[in-house]
């Protein structure tokens, strides 16, 4: 019940930032906001929500994306592994610490996609984007994470623990 | 040990997606299935959201307009001035009036060819460069179907959902399409970059190419038809080592401006 509430929340969210992104002719930074929800469920709830979650919002974000199968959902699944490796080891005092740890984790996802494409394919082709577009994506992420750590906390300790 | 049997599944699940994007056949196979079942969701979740979304943005543009009035009346006693000027741009509007007539030509010859679709929804990743159109599987579109505008190429559809469907646009770096220079001789290939701009491969150096060329698609690479504009060439450096020359071209389309799209069937 509650994960589905959460991933619901996530798949909105990237919803309307998808349809919100073919309005506003944003090219430079795109924030990831699977990142602090899968994040959130890994460090914060039970590590099979963290799994579904980190499962299921990259399933999603792959269905509106052009980016090639599979690549997605390893590197969100990539993000529940290390989140699970860096807990109990990390102490998140503030969302100010969270929203550093989400644009951390940004950066690291953009670096799988430099390994992805380095690996499999061999092709450059793609890696100066990648690399173009990390840091503002990271710093992007990074920011929006403060607003949605805020939401999440808010929905696990008010709304679905009353309920 | 529960947490152990999560790792080991998430591990399982990450080599699994692992062999999907290097292309191992059966695990591609299953994967698709899962995808489209996810898939068939996506595309009317995506109408539902963009409705508020293309509310807010009428009344959003309608405001603006309200507080530009008065500085566009301003700026309209100005632009009096220079209409004489534009007079002189007339020959060539009444070239790209004959070019888009054309176009238009072909849909109105070939109504059942084609299938107009609007744009609901962009690519959450700025790496990959795609938009998602109103349009699928139910209004008889398949994959690689090309994607214009009557300004020229947007793209070509790569997913095919029910009501909805991805169209890879020409600056992603994994677009590529066969062109001719208009009135020259010259041909080479348009390729995606990631960023606004094209690259031209394969030029000679010695190939009649200038600014200001216009491209359009030489029909040979089996998805475009012939004719249809691609860009406008911006660059070129002859002075780089090798044979082939270095061009910039500059699509015709703005891919993030680009509100309603034409699909063309084909045969």
């Amino acid at each position: 019940m509650k994960i589905g509430i959460f991933i619901i929340s996530g798949i909105c969210l990237l919803l309307l930032e998808s349809s919100v992104l073919s309005w506003f002719s944003i090219e430079l930074f795109k924030p990831d906001f699977s990142i602090p929800f899968i994040l959130y469920m890994s460090l914060f709830m039970e590590p099979l929500q963290g799994l579904l979650g980190a499962f299921f919002l990259g399933l999603f974000q792959e269905g509106v994306s052009g980016s090639p199968h599979g690549s997605i959902i390893f590197t969100k699944l990539s993000v529940f592994l290390l989140a699970m490796f860096i807990k109990g080891k990390v102490y998140i005092d503030s969302k100010f610490y969270f929203s550093y740890i989400c644009g951390c984790f940004s950066l690291f996802e953009s670096t799988l996609y430099l390994f992805l494409f380095f690996l499999s394919k061999g092709e450059t082709g793609n890696a100066l984007n990648i690399l173009f577009y990390a840091i503002p994506n990271g710093v992007f992420t990074g920011f929006f994470s403060i607003f949605i750590f805020s939401l999440l906390t808010y929905m696990n300790s008010k709304i679905l623990l009353k309920g | 040990m529960k947490n152990s049997i999560i790792i080991i599944t998430s591990v399982l699940l990450l080599l699994f997606s692992f062999l999907v994007f290097t292309g191992v056949s059966p695990f591609v196979k299953g994967y698709s299935k899962i995808k489209a079942t996810v898939g068939e969701t996506t595309g009317p979740l995506l109408k539902l959201v963009d409705l508020p979304v293309r509310y807010i943005k009428i009344f959003f543009n309608s405001y603006i307009n309200l507080v530009g009035v008065k500085r566009e009346n301003e700026e309209l006693k100005k632009k009096i001035d220079q209409l004489e000027l534009e007079n002189q741009k007339l020959v060539e509007l009444e070239k790209e009036n004959t070019r888009l007539k054309s176009i238009l030509n072909i849909m109105n010859k070939n109504p059942q060819k084609m299938v107009a679709a609007n744009v609901i929804g962009e690519d959450l990743k700025n790496l990959f460069k795609c938009i998602i159109i109103d349009k699928g599987r139910d209004s008889g579109l398949k994959e690689r179907m090309p994607v214009i505008t009557p300004r020229g190429v947007v793209g070509q559809a790569v997913e095919i959902g029910r009501g909805h469907a991805k169209v890879l646009v020409l600056n992603d770096t994994n677009s590529s399409i066969d062109v001719y220079v208009e009135g020259k001789n010259t041909r080479g290939i348009a390729e995606g970059t990631g960023g606004s701009k094209l690259k031209l491969k394969y030029i000679l150096k010695n190939d009649d190419l200038a600014l200001g060329d216009k491209l359009i698609t030489s029909g040979k690479d089996g998805i475009f038809p012939k004719g249809l504009p691609v860009g406008m060439v911006v660059e070129i450096d002859r002075k780089k080592p090798g044979i082939f020359a270095e061009v910039d071209v500059m699509p015709f389309n703005n891919y993030k401006r680009v509100d309603e799209v034409l699909i063309i069937k084909r045969q």
